[in-house]
């Protein structure tokens, strides 16, 4: 896998740069949950395994590249860990080669050691991936408390492969504590800590490589607000290896997870980073608990999201049909390459075969978050909502793009935020539904424009695109009262009542009414709908309604009958 | 996705099983191709087991539309479960072609 000039080559041993008679194996994987990346440094005197993986062939694969090493001169092999992550060892464990304390000494610092040897569900995250973890021999721990105090003097192991190696606490520049290992003649290795990741994160510079852990992914939703990870700590670590970076001789950054990075990259990543961890202040722990939650949201959320891409899709090569049919081919061609519908479908697609085979496969619940996380990501990049705004209806682009942000707010570890202010229900309400049953554009807009013909087509666009949705159906608006003030969450309340017509109009209803009124304790909002065609399928759907509800400070609940739907919204903070 | 293609009073029918997505949408735009090569203009597409349609999907359906507006050609589809007659309704749609309830209610009306 080449990563450009002269960028390490996965599975091919190649010389560590400033580091004379030092060769490296790195071992890169496509970016995954399950296993990191590996890398193997040999020099006349030892042979290193860093992070052998979460995967049993990963490391079964790394012990016969070892075994090979041996064979050509035998050395004693240590086994680095960048941080105690089950997809940083797990599949050493299950390896013969490395099972034995007596055939590879495991290197941890000091925390993720103890944890390691308690066999500790949580700090390990095995409790979050619902696995289990037996207890790991750490024969060297790393950044100890009791070397801490001889900074500078040099202290000699020997260890049970038969090797002695040297360690020297010391004191890095950018604050970072460190140890220095002599394993011999050959170059030394630095051991930087840099917790906030896990507690236990370390860096490791070999010549001109510097092994990064996972510190790159660290502000990451889904990542940030692990057991064990501290904000404060994360920063003041990115600090310290931006200025290991600062003080040159690095080449390349090789991180835990995906292809090598050049240092000048690695500088400007950092930066990135340490301004998003700058804004993860008080986030939730991501436990399981929440992990299985989230994954619920985001079905729910993959949902919704994949009917409103479809029909904001649909409606742009609606208008685009009509454009083409008035004669305006170069019109139709630009509206429908408004919105990459391909890569969309595509998107949504692999999310659904991924949340199937998820399900098939009792896989945990991080998995399906993260997933859909990574595609929410690119969805956010595939569509641009200003730009859609003039010809499909605003509402639906924004209502997409909230969907999206508030799933990456909640993987994020925050809840997305819920305003209750004062609303008056029946004056909001009637608003809603008036801007519903009128045309975007009207026909006096239309006809003033005709001189114009840039305007005119703009126009002409929005008036085909933005049809309104209670246009065609009998509709009926009542209210017992002439106001009614309640507090709730203003915007979710528009989407909500949106959602909800747009359910009753699509599914075939004939005719709508809205009534508001109230009893002792609550504001009712009631939407039916007659002659709508019922479905399980929209059951679904209905759980994330009943979500949104809660958000905008309601309860919702739904009753259907031969051809009719019952939506009503209780809202007990009545001003 | 699944297509059985049947006549009756006249008009050819596909009945589709399954989903209209990115992998299944170039199929069904070919068995109405090879329909409308053959000279059959009198389409109706059953989709009362179609469970799910994708943009890829609306594209076909539009793009059949293109080819069958001469005169006395005829295309419609029928029995859409709700959840995908909702995305068709909500896309406009429903105004490019018609949508009965059943087979018989749509070859009545032509």
């Amino acid at each position: 896998m080449p990563g450009g000039n002269n960028s390490p080559v996965s599975q091919v041993w190649q010389p560590v740069p400033g580091a004379p008679g030092a060769q490296h194996y790195p071992l890169i994987r496509k970016i995954d949950t399950i296993s990191s990346n590996s890398y193997l440094i040999q020099t006349g005197d030892v042979i290193l395994l860093i992070d052998p993986g979460g995967l049993s062939e990963q490391s079964a694969q790394l012990a016969q590249v070892i075994e090979e090493c041996r064979e050509a001169q035998d050395r004693p092999v240590f086994v680095f860990l960048t941080h105690a992550h089950l997809d940083h060892f797990q599949g050493a464990q299950n390896t013969p080669a490395f099972a034995h304390a007596e055939a590879a000494v495991f290197a941890v610092q000091e925390a993720g050691a103890a944890a390691l040897e308690r066999g500790d569900a949580k700090m390990t995250q095995a409790a979050l991936l619902g696995q289990t973890i037996s207890p790991v021999r750490v024969g060297l721990p790393l950044l100890t408390d009791d070397r801490a105090g001889s900074c500078g003097v040099p202290v000699s192991m020997a260890f049970s492969n038969g090797a002695t190696v040297t360690i020297t606490r010391q004191q890095t520049g950018g604050g970072l504590a460190g140890e220095k290992i002599g394993f011999g003649n050959g170059p030394a290795l630095d051991v930087y800590h840099t917790p906030g990741h896990s507690p236990d994160s370390i860096c490791l510079l070999v010549g001109g490589l510097l092994f990064i852990g996972d510190v790159l992914f660290a502000a990451n939703p889904g990542i940030a607000g692990i057991c064990g990870w501290d904000q404060a700590a994360l920063i003041r670590s990115l600090d310290g290896i931006k200025s290991l970076l600062d003080r040159g001789g690095i080449d390349f950054v090789l991180p835990g997870h995906g292809r090598a990075i050049a240092a000048a990259d690695a500088g400007r990543m950092i930066a990135a980073i340490r301004s998003d961890a700058l804004a993860l202040e008080n986030i939730a722990e991501l436990n399981q608990e929440r992990a299985i939650e989230t994954a619920a949201f985001a079905e729910e959320c993959m949902e919704q999201v994949n009917e409103l891409f479809t029909i904001m899709a649909g409606r742009l090569y609606y208008v685009s049909y009509v454009m083409e049919e008035l004669g305006e081919e170069d019109v139709a061609e630009e509206v429908s390459r408004l919105i990459k519908g391909d890569v969309i479908d595509e998107l949504l697609e692999a999310f659904r075969s991924f949340a199937e085979e998820h399900h098939k496969g009792g896989r945990v619940s991080i998995h399906l978050a993260l997933k859909a996380g990574q595609v929410i990501a690119k969805l956010e990049r595939s569509f641009d909502g200003a730009e859609l705004a003039h010809i499909i209806d605003p509402a639906l682009a924004r209502r997409a793009a909230r969907l999206l942000s508030d799933y990456t707010t909640m993987l994020r570890g925050f809840c997305p935020p819920r305003e209750l202010v004062e609303c008056d229900l029946v004056r909001h309400l009637e608003a809603l539904v008036t801007g519903l049953s009128v045309p975007a554009c009207s026909d006096d807009d239309l006809l003033s424009s005709d001189d114009d013909d840039s305007t005119f087509t703009r126009l002409l666009l929005t008036r085909i695109g933005m049809q309104p949705l209670l246009a065609d159906i009998a509709f009926t608006f009542s209210a017992a009262e002439k106001q009614l003030k309640v507090a709730v969450d203003h915007d979710d309340l528009t989407d909500l009542v949106t959602y909800i017509l747009e359910d009753l109009v699509g599914t075939g209803a004939d005719a709508i009414t809205l009534q508001v009124q109230r009893d002792d304790k609550d504001a009712i909002i009631t939407l039916t709908g007659t002659g709508c065609t019922a479905s399980d399928a929209m059951k679904t759907s209905r759980g994330f309604l009943a979500r949104l509800c809660d958000r905008a400070g309601g309860a919702l609940s739904c009753s259907t009958d031969e051809r009719k739907r019952e939506y009503t919204i209780r809202i007990d903070r009545i001003i | 996705m699944e297509i059985t293609t049947a006549t009756r009073d006249g008009a050819t029918i596909l009945s589709i099983a399954g989903r209209i997505d990115t992998a299944t949408a170039p199929a069904l735009e070919q068995a109405i191709n090879k329909e409308i090569e053959n000279g059959n203009r009198m389409i109706l597409l059953n989709f009362s087991a179609v469970t799910y349609i994708s943009s890829g999907g609306l594209r076909v359906l539009l793009a059949t539309a293109k080819k069958l507006k001469n005169p006395g050609d005829k295309y419609a589809l029928c029995s859409l479960a709700a959840e995908v007659h909702k995305i068709l309704k909500l896309a406009g749609f429903t105004s490019i072609f018609s949508i009965y309830p059943s087979e018989g209610e749509a070859l009545a009306g032509w």
